[in-house]
């Protein structure tokens, strides 16, 4: 058992600090076209770009987890399908509890 | 007497609304229900815990399982019910199941040789999680796999005794995302968890309420570290198992005396205590009780209806008349 491979729950305004190490977020698919990048709504409402090729064709709601490159942008190891009904302002609070008041549950 | 308590009682435990946690187990397996009593806002609740004996008398505890609704992130579990057998009941079938990340998991220290961990200072031994399988590999008497849920990664071990059990595990498939009951255990230095049931994960806001579980769990197990009395978790958490960690340890939140009585249910009970109450052999009308300690009608029928199920006082020759059951 090994702890290598955390991924941090991450928002659009959270992937900024996490820039460059394994992140997990829930975006809301706006655009998939197959050409290597997805855009999608983040859970605080910004758009993110996903760059990666998904293997099977995407849900309204996609858990990607990978890299992030950039302030906005995340180069996807894995996409899993959320599925069409999914609470993205639970999954929010999540993302924040984690990062902040409760950091040492997840990292 | 008693046979007004008992009927006044069981009235109001079937007004109840708490949906009973319901298990899972193998239908080899014997397992006997066992009823806890757990108070919350001065109400007893009945909550029918399930303990489960292996066939080589190997000890498991009670599993619980939710289905969340879909879209609900959170609040109320609806439970769905699963074959059961009986077992007998050891003297491990209080231990309540805790949420967890497998980075608590990582990080709890071992308390003794006899395998106990401590996380957040409290004993664990059941666990529940939630997290992508990998590497699973089946074989025909078990199957191993490890769980990812984010913080980090955990090997996990499956005991296959019958065909359910097999079923369960073929329905596994890397990067799914699953939850995990288990126990915790350490095996050639590194922990580990003996599951006892897997259930794939249809409706993924249980990935986001797993996680708040976790940390609410965390929150009461401190604050109750801190000061020694909780928040009223006993009474708001009935449906998360994190109520099931903090009532056993007798915590009571600061308006409330250790019986779990409010105060006004006191006041009530000690003017039926007084020797010209306990006298009466016809029992005192609660108007009169309400005029005497200045109350209003609904708060004293809310009253006599808590302390009725509580047992301490039952209704005499006619519903409105009430006696304490001490004597």
């Amino acid at each position: 058992m090994d702890t290598s491979n955390p991924a941090v729950f991450v928002n659009s305004e959270l992937l900024r600090l996490h820039v460059g190490r394994r992140v997990r977020a829930v975006i809301q698919v706006l655009k998939s076209d197959g050409g290597g990048s997805v855009i999608g709504k983040s859970t605080d409402d910004q758009q993110l770009v996903i760059k990666g090729y998904p293997s099977a064709p995407l849900s309204t709601f996609v858990e990607v987890i990978g890299i992030a490159e950039g302030n906005q942008s995340i180069r996807a190891e894995i996409f899993t399908n959320f599925g069409d009904v999914f609470d993205m302002s639970c999954y929010n609070a999540v993302c924040q509890l984690a990062n902040r008041d409760y950091k040492h549950l997840f990292l | 007497m008693c046979k007004y308590a008992a009927s006044r009682k069981s009235k109001i435990s079937s007004n109840c609304v708490l949906s009973a946690p319901s298990f899972v187990f193998s239908s080899n397996v014997v397992m006997r229900s066992v009823s806890i009593a757990i108070r919350a806002s001065g109400r007893i609740i009945h909550f029918f815990v399930h303990a489960i004996v292996s066939k080589s008398s190997k000890m498991m505890f009670e599993s619980s399982q939710f289905d969340s609704q879909a879209g609900s992130g959170g609040g109320f579990f609806s439970s769905q019910n699963a074959d059961s057998s009986r077992t007998s009941a050891k003297s491990r079938d209080n231990q309540p199941m805790c949420p967890v990340t497998v980075k608590q998991i990582v990080e709890a220290s071992s308390a003794d040789d006899k395998s106990n961990f401590l996380i957040d200072g409290i004993d664990v031994y059941n666990v529940k999680l939630v997290g992508m399988v990998f590497e699973k590999s089946a074989r025909n008497t078990d199957a191993s796999f490890v769980i990812d849920d984010g913080t980090g990664r955990i090997a996990c071990h499956r005991w296959i005794n019958d065909p359910q059990d097999t079923e369960e595990v073929e329905e596994l498939m890397d990067g799914m995302y699953v939850r995990v009951h288990g126990h915790l255990k350490t095996f050639q230095a590194k922990k580990q968890v003996v599951v006892f049931a897997i259930r794939p994960v249809n409706d993924y806001n249980e990935i986001a309420t797993h996680f708040l579980e976790c940390i609410h769990a965390h929150c009461c197990n401190n604050k109750s570290q801190n000061n020694g009395s909780s928040a009223p978790a006993a009474s708001t958490a009935v449906a998360t198992q994190s109520g099931h960690q903090t009532v056993p340890s007798t915590q009571v939140s600061q308006e409330y005396n250790v019986d779990g009585l409010g105060s006004i249910d006191k006041m009530v009970l000690d003017y039926l205590q007084l020797p010209s109450s306990l006298t009466d052999e016809r029992g005192v009308h609660r108007n009169e009780i309400a005029q005497k300690l200045k109350l209003s009608q609904e708060k004293i029928i809310e009253t006599m209806e808590a302390l009725e199920t509580e047992g301490l006082v039952y209704s005499t020759i006619d519903e409105f008349h009430y006696k304490s059951t001490a004597s």
